[in-house]
């Protein structure tokens, strides 16, 4: 009878009162963080099939989309989530260690690239804005017409020529509306035309009483911005969660909380991170690399 | 535990044991409790009041709708007045009812473990859905919504005026709490079982929160990011769903539909749990096809993923996709089918006891037959155009979800009062109320199946002259079923107070949630049960027969 009264067991540091041990904690806490991430898959799955819908109805519109935004800069992000990833996965090594100098470590490591990440974020953004690309009315960088304005966009030696500097004198924006750049779409409106690969819905939704009509492209084009500007707010969203749980565990790994017999929670915080990773390696081909052949050179 | 024994020998109390109840008196002991009980009590009030607003607003539809006119309500208050009631009765009613009431306080007990895998979760679930709630009363307060609770584009977008974003995201936050509900269910599931307590020990109705769980966690983030993109699409002006500014009206149906339509499994799987547990305890016998009615809970789980685009047959999609889903739609009848069955297998030479939560199970089972019947009429594609947005699609949800969902909450809220609360209600009164319950449910709605066949639409305030005997029939009937929803509060809340005290198993029922004090003490079990029988054993061997106790009862002077 005594032996069985869970009062008189010797309690482990950082068992939950509803569990009996260490063992049946960590298979609960792993359990229920896939099952979270499965409901994480659900709700991105909503925006994918929403990019589906629309991206195989108007392919030339979301070309035109991806052709404004910069690879480069997403493409670097992309490299510092996945060495984050490695930094991450080094973690729980260490955790499983007990090592704590390098779990610190490796923690400050992690979210210094996730800082990283959003910063770079920040970057691509506010570029956006300065071009006219927010897709709210309104909401962009406003310039006079004919008046000379000294960008304030933060340059860097390997801007894109897209964004590069005079584009806003081009592209003057009074109001703040959303708007493309022209020159840059017309080529894909041509060969569209040209070698007739228009969908059935393209042809209802760019044309006119059969002329083309920059003002229904446009419309089209700024569906793109708006689904890139929710998935990736919230992958953004879910990668400044996901920094408030690392400097969580960079406090408890400094108390040395985690050894060999306890580190489940950094094991479920990497399947967090690797998560939002993830979203963002198939953030990336769709939103910054689909239809950007179309003016290097490819066809269809 | 010598204390128990002490009881159950002479009978006498020297000093009451600690509950979960009497555990603290402080509103702090409540507000930041981490037991699954006390969060399950104060679900209960919250639904309970959420429950009592949409009521409102089904009584004021019934009222407008006695005369043919629209008079006691112009055209735009009754859509605002249908569409809030779908919405309160839907989201916060239905989907959290029995499982966050009744699953919350009986899954850990039915185990046997000492509370959900995460109690921290839980209580937060519990504030989220307050919050969502808040928001939408407010909304509410504001002056309202009416684009039915649906939230169709253009409806939600160009065409209304009303509270569209402020309700939107009231339910993108209470999506989160049903979420984390089905989260902490599934993790409870598989790691706090008993030792002894094997999968296919385990009382159906774990099995069919289970399915249901799995239902929310897949389902729910769906509809969530869907409301989320209508709240930004009004926010922002930009079009996703309306087709004025080239958005897709057809993609928001899929969306909603995908997890909408999941959502009525959400409200009627953990009915059915309900329902298998009354039928097979009631009878005092095992019940027949226990893998069955487990594993159809599951396939209803995982079929019903795979119908929704039968709510959309005449909304422009391939007629190709109708007749695959219409096709999917005969297949996910055929689980529910199995558990209708198997409970009427059940029933076969068992010795039934037609107490009040029976009396509920019986109804339920007529009810569901007659609701999920007509479902088939509704998914044919040809019969559907002609029943689609009529009379006959509401009665057909009602019977659903009132006749089944509502009707299986009231039957075990009865059922497992004594364990919630430690007192007997008025079992007299309790049959009473089931009676008028059942009558006053089929008087509101059968007439709704002939209204509709007769090509009475849906939501409009005003319908012709000869569709007014029916509606009468119909108002009169609500008014029965309203008495017959009231005189439980009535008589549960007298218990409270006068109610004679239950004992720790006042059934005589094998279940593990009968095997502790009624209410059970904080963590559920003076000491972890060893489970070393099957579900619904009546034998000597869970010690449950009745016979051998009633011996036992004879040879014992004191009782």
């Amino acid at each position: 009878m005594a032996e069985h009264k869970h009062d008189d067991h010797y309690h482990p540091p950082g068992l939950q009162h509803q569990f009996e041990d260490m063992g049946q904690q960590m298979d609960s806490v792993t359990i229920g963080m896939w099952v979270f991430l499965a409901q994480e898959i659900m709700f991105f799955g909503g925006l994918f099939t929403a990019y589906l819908v629309f991206r195989s109805k108007f392919p030339m519109a979301f070309a035109a989309g991806s052709n404004e935004l910069d690879a480069l800069w997403g493409g670097i992000n992309t490299l510092v989530l996945i060495v984050s990833s490695l930094t991450m996965a080094l973690t729980v090594y260490y955790a499983q260690k007990g090592k704590k100098n390098m779990q610190v470590a490796l923690i400050a490591l992690t979210m210094l690239f996730g800082v990283a990440f959003l910063g770079i974020k920040a970057i691509e953004y506010s570029s956006k804005y300065e071009h006219g690309l927010i897709p709210v009315d309104g909401w962009n960088k406003r310039i006079k017409e004919g008046e000379h304005k000294e960008s304030t966009a933060v340059r860097l030696p390997f801007e894109t020529k897209a964004s590069a500097a005079g584009t806003e004198e081009a592209h003057p924006n009074p109001s703040g509306d959303f708007q493309i750049n022209k020159e840059k779409a017309q080529p894909l409106i041509d060969i569209a035309q040209k070698e007739n690969f228009f969908t059935e819905s393209e042809k209802i939704g760019y044309f006119d009483g059969g002329e083309f009509s920059w003002e229904k492209f446009t419309q089209k084009v700024q569906i793109f911005f708006w689904i890139y500007f929710v998935m990736t707010g919230l992958h953004a969203l879910h990668m400044i969660i996901g920094l408030g749980i690392m400097a969580w565990l960079l406090y408890k790994a400094y108390r040395g909380t985690f050894s060999q017999d306890y580190y489940s929670p950094v094991e479920i915080s990497g399947l967090y991170w690797h998560f939002v990773d993830i979203v963002w390696i198939f953030l990336f081909p769709l939103l910054y690399l689909l239809g950007r052949h179309f003016l290097a050179g490819g066809g269809h | 535990m010598d204390n128990v024994d002490a009881m159950k020998l002479d009978g006498s109390l020297e000093e009451p044991k600690v509950n979960y109840l009497t555990n603290g008196w402080s509103l702090k002991s409540w507000l930041l409790t981490k037991d699954h009980k006390r969060i399950a009590i104060m679900y209960l009030i919250s639904v309970s009041a959420f429950f009592f607003i949409g009521g409102i607003y089904a009584a004021t539809i019934r009222l407008e709708l006695l005369t043919p006119a629209s008079d006691l309500l112009e055209s735009g208050t009754y859509n605002k007045v249908f569409t809030q009631h779908g919405i309160i009765m839907v989201f916060f009613f239905l989907i959290p009812s029995i499982p966050a009431i009744l699953g919350n306080f009986l899954i850990p007990l039915m185990i046997g473990a000492k509370d959900l895998a995460f109690p921290r979760i839980n209580l937060l679930s519990l504030y989220i859905y307050w919050i969502g709630g808040a928001l939408t009363l407010f909304a509410l307060l504001q002056g309202g919504v009416d684009t039915g609770w649906t939230f169709y584009a253009p409806y939600s977008t160009t065409f209304s005026n009303s509270y569209v974003l402020l309700v939107g995201i009231g339910i993108f936050i209470n999506g989160f709490s049903s979420i984390l509900t089905g989260l902490n269910f599934i993790v409870t599931t598989h790691t706090m079982r008993a030792p002894g307590m094997t999968w296919f020990r385990l009382p159906l109705f774990v099995w069919a929160h289970y399915a249901t769980s799995l239902v929310m966690i897949l389902g729910t983030p769906v509809v969530a990011i869907t409301l989320l993109l209508v709240a930004i699409e009004r926010f922002a002006g930009v079009g996703i769903f309306d087709p004025a500014i080239g958005g897709d009206p057809i993609l928001f149906q899929h969306l909603f539909w995908f997890y909408s339509h999941p959502a009525v499994y959400i409200m009627i799987l953990p009915g059915m749990g309900v329902i298998s547990e009354l039928i097979s305890n009631f009878a005092r016998k095992r019940i027949f096809g226990y893998e069955f009615i487990a594993f159809s809970s599951l396939a209803i789980a995982v079929f019903g993923f795979l119908v929704w685009g039968h709510h959309m047959f005449v909304s422009g999609q391939s007629v190709y996709a109708g007749l695959v889903f219409s096709f999917l739609t005969m297949v996910v009848a055929v689980p529910s089918a199995i558990k209708v069955f198997n409970w009427s297998a059940t029933l076969y030479k068992g010795s039934i006891s037609y107490d009040t939560p029976m009396l509920y199970a019986i109804g339920f089972m007529g009810l569901f037959l007659i609701g999920g019947l007509t479902g088939l009429f509704l998914g044919s594609i040809g019969l559907t155009v002609h029943l689609t947005e009529t009379y006959f699609i509401v009665a057909h949800f009602h019977y659903v979800m009132v006749g089944g969902q509502v009707i299986a909450y009231l039957g075990g809220i009865h059922y497992w009062w004594p364990k919630i609360t430690g007192k007997l209600y008025s079992e007299f009164w309790g049959k009473i109320s089931a009676m008028l319950v059942f009558i006053g449910f089929n008087l509101t709605f059968f007439p709704q199946f002939i209204l509709g066949y007769q090509g009475m639409p849906r939501r409009y305030a005003a319908y012709p002259e000869e569709f007014q005997v029916l509606n009468i029939f119909s108002t009169a009937g609500a008014s029965v079923l309203a008495v017959g929803m009231t005189l439980p509060v009535l008589y549960l809340v007298h218990s409270l107070i006068w109610g004679e005290k239950a004992s720790a198993n006042p059934y005589m029922h094998p279940g593990l949630e009968w095997r502790t004090d009624s209410p059970p003490p904080t963590l559920n079990f003076d000491e972890t049960p060893v489970v070393t029988w099957e579900a619904y054993e009546f034998g000597e061997e869970s010690g449950m027969d009745l016979d051998a106790a009633r011996r036992r009862d004879e040879v014992s002077p004191a009782a």
